[in-house]
């Protein structure tokens, strides 16, 4: 008789932990996802970015650039080539976003328009408020 | 306390009563093996998938663009996501080793004969919903071993040549892999076929429980070898009763399946994620060899190496219904494998092919 | 009627004779396999989305590879299909222009055809595509020195034409770089490059590393990508000061990465550690039952 209830009692510790070890990951698993540390909003003022002119900055981990299109108005994109990952580079002169590694084309919405990019730039939510350009 | 609980319920229900009857009046041949556990072991392999495809089903986004960085969410982010995708993929396939096994096992105890004709019907309908179920299941990463073998098993109808294409099409939602295969895929997945299983294995236990288990064919029992002309559950003279000892017996395999569950997350986590599973699906590039899980390269590799699309995938249908039905073929009352020397060599042979085709696949 | 029954039931009787030869008559098949079926399967199931099949057709290769080219031009296919170009899908037309499927248009300035550039012509015909290496390059000692005095290395010198491979820092060595100047300069050079060009190795190795234990690696194989990609055109000014200057700012980016990668390896660890515990976990709970289900059986 003692070797069963010894047999039980271990059963029964076991058992517990066995149920402990998966309750636990569960309950964590359910619990509401951190708030993705709010990436800050960026402020740029308007008067730094004149007509046609570019104006780059950092977005979270991102580097991103804003662009005031000639007539067209603001746009704020990541730089980051979906080729491979190089950082593209505004040319003013021909209106377009190159990048240097292998010389993908990108119009200034971020649509590929040559080279090897398989997808367009990521543009980031833009808000213009007074003189302010919030980007976030 | 417990007891106050106990009676209470056994006044409202027959507590007692229903437990002597179902779990301790069922009786179990003494000479039972191992294999005899491998039903219950598929039925927890299938509660597990159910609770940890629950939870997958908090962060899981079925669209093209967001699958597969969902899931890397899952494995990185969500507290513990890792432990239960993890659980996921490795039961899923040995939810189909042990299926096989029992399968096999059944076969060579000659456990299909009369009257179990439709249990084995039933459970050749769970091997296919199974399938189903890993085929729907391993489009939904969106990796590019999805996209390219869901690709290839989606041309397969087409070798039909009428409704071939209707139904390629169905599948595919198209004329090609996209968003809409991977949430038509992930509807059957979570919707259309649970229930599906659950009804027929549903009807498959009710099926085995009703008419009795079996004893191994290679001792003589007198009692199976009566001819059956009117229903009866059969009778062990030598047995125990299902609970506790038998019981018991299952829950020891069911403990032994976990451990082996978490031996292979723990030491061999890339077991059964290849590189081309932890890419992202590319439509544009066509990795270089492109396999399925396992369990179906037997088929596959069959299929590559018949020339003939419609002669190879009508070969296919048939084995698969010769396989279904094979109770209404073979009627020999013989339950003893080692006595039936033809039966035995055909068997043999299959299983033979099936690896070779297997290990072929595998490497070439 | 009963005959009929009879049939059925010798036939249903021989049947798994009958499945026995069908299992051999598929051994048969299988073994006798015409070679290449794997080619003419994936043709038929593996319809690809965007129709036009990829890279086949290809004017330039059927002539450069046929007999009755003069043996230098039919060793030039050789060369690139063991280069890096090769391997990324980028082929005659992409560098040389010229229409790739019309043989009679294929080496036609109207598709833009450009031929064998000249010496000169050499480091604008690959910065086509390599545009932030020419800029650096035109800026460089190397660079000036061919635009002034026709006499100079370019990109060819270094990296050859057809079988170009990943750039390695050992492209700068003795024998090349002797060509025009003595090591001392080079050498100087190469040990600037040393420990960024290492540390990027390295963690090249773990992102692999991590990759065979199933995690996937992609966004931190773009930071570095983008990271060495940086290293590499700066080093095309060949100003040592400049390199030395920058590699603080390129050691510290590396460094972030490393950190993160650290990360991931403590997380591995501890998946691996908790999962083996569960295993034990079940292995002692199955021990305990198997026990008490012995104790039962009386």
């Amino acid at each position: 008789m003692k070797r069963r209830s010894f047999l039980s009692l271990l059963l029964a510790v076991l058992g517990t932990t066995a149920l402990g070890s998966f309750v636990y990951p569960l309950v964590r698993f359910l619990a509401p996802p951190e708030e993705k540390a709010k990436i800050k909003k960026v402020i740029v003022k308007k008067n730094d970015i004149p007509a046609s002119e570019a104006k780059e900055i950092l977005f979270g981990n991102t580097p991103a650039i804003i662009i005031n299109r000639y007539g067209k108005g603001y746009i704020a994109l990541s730089k980051v080539c979906t080729h491979l990952g190089c950082l593209v580079d505004y040319n003013k002169e021909k209106k377009k976003l190159i990048c240097p590694c292998h010389a993908g084309v990108f119009s200034l919405e971020g649509h590929v328009e040559s080279g090897p990019p398989p997808k367009p730039l990521s543009i980031l939510p833009l808000k213009v408020e007074g003189e302010d350009i919030i980007i976030g | 306390m417990w007891k106050k609980i106990k009676k209470g319920i056994e006044i409202r229900i027959g507590l007692e009563e229903l437990i002597s009857n179902s779990l301790k009046k069922y009786r179990v041949p003494k000479d039972t093996n191992i294999f005899y556990t491998l039903g219950i072991i598929t039925v927890v392999a299938y509660m597990i998938q159910a609770v940890t495809g629950y939870f997958l089903l908090l962060y899981y986004v079925p669209h093209s663009e967001h699958a597969f960085n969902s899931i890397q969410d899952i494995m990185n982010n969500a507290p513990f996501g890792w432990l239960i995708r993890m659980m996921h993929i490795v039961v899923s396939n040995l939810m189909v080793v042990i299926i096989l096994l029992h399968i096999i096992s059944l076969f060579v105890m000659g456990s299909y004969k009369k009257p179990r004709e439709l249990t084995w019907l039933a459970g050749g309908c769970l091997l296919l919903v199974t399938l189903a179920f890993c085929l729907s299941g391993y489009l939904l990463p969106w990796s590019q071993r999805s996209y390219w073998a869901t690709t290839i098993v989606t041309n397969m109808p087409t070798a039909f040549p009428v409704i071939g294409d209707f139904i390629a099409k169905g599948l595919r939602g198209g004329d090609y892999v996209s968003g809409i295969t991977l949430t038509r895929f992930f509807a059957f997945h979570v919707a259309f076929l649970p229930p599906l299983f659950l009804l027929i294995v549903g009807l498959h236990i009710f099926l085995v429980t009703r008419i009795g288990l079996t004893t191994p064919p290679f001792n003589k029992s007198a009692e199976e070898e009566k001819p059956w002309t009117e229903y009866r559950h059969v009778s062990h003279p030598n047995s125990y009763p299902f609970y506790p000892n038998f019981l018991l017996k299952e829950v020891v395999m069911i403990m032994v399946f976990f451990a082996i569950t978490f031996f292979v997350i723990s030491f061999m986590p890339t077991l059964f994620i290849p590189e081309a599973a932890n890419t992202p699906a590319d439509p544009l590039k066509t990795p270089a060899y492109i396999k399925p899980e396992w369990y179906f390269l037997a088929p596959y590799q069959m299929l590559k190496l018949i020339p003939n699309k419609f002669f190879g995938i009508s070969l296919q249908l048939i084995l698969i219904g010769i396989f279904l039905l094979w109770p209404f073929f073979d009627k020999k009352e013989e339950r003893n494998i080692l006595k039936r020397p033809l039966l035995l060599v055909v068997f043999l042979l299959s299983i033979l092919l099936w690896v070779i085709l297997t290990v072929w696949g595998r490497y070439s | 009627m009963g005959y009929l029954n009879r049939m059925g039931e010798v036939l249903v009787r021989y049947s798994f004779i009958l499945i026995g030869l069908i299992l051999l008559l598929m051994l048969v098949v299988i073994l006798s396999a015409p070679a290449g079926y794997r080619e003419v399967f994936e043709k038929e199931f593996l319809r690809k989305s965007w129709g036009v099949e990829k890279i086949e057709k290809s004017a330039c290769l059927e002539c450069h590879t046929s007999e009755i080219m003069r043996l230098e031009l039919q060793e030039i296919p050789q060369e690139w299909k063991k280069s890096w170009h090769y391997k990324n899908n980028v082929s005659c037309h992409n560098c040389h222009g010229g229409d790739r499927e019309d043989e009679t248009m294929s080496m036609s300035h109207q598709r833009g055809f450009v031929g064998t550039p000249k010496d000169t012509e050499v480091p604008d015909f690959c910065g086509k595509c390599h545009l932030g290496i020419l800029k650096n390059y035109l800026k460089s000692g190397h660079g000036k020195a061919l635009k002034s005095s026709q006499k100079g290395p370019n990109c060819v010198t270094c990296h050859g034409s057809h079988n170009i491979q990943k750039a390695d820092i050992d492209i700068i060595n003795e024998g090349l770089c002797t060509q025009c100047h003595s090591f001392e300069r080079a050498k100087v050079m190469k040990q600037a490059l040393f420990a960024t060009e290492n540390k990027i190795k390295h963690i090249e190795k773990e992102l692999t590393y991590l990759k065979s234990k199933g995690l996937y690696t992609g966004d931190e194989k773009k930071t570095l990508f983008r990271t060495q990609v940086e290293f590499h055109i700066l080093f095309h000014t060949i100003d040592v000061e400049q390199v030395k200057e920058q590699t603080d700012k390129f050691t510290k980016r590396l460094n972030l990465i490393e950190y993160r990668i650290k990360d991931t390896f403590e997380e591995l660890d501890f998946r691996q550690n908790f999962s083996t515990f569960l295993m034990l976990i079940f292995a002692g709970l199955g021990g305990v039952v198997f026990l008490i289900s012995r104790s039962c059986r009386e």
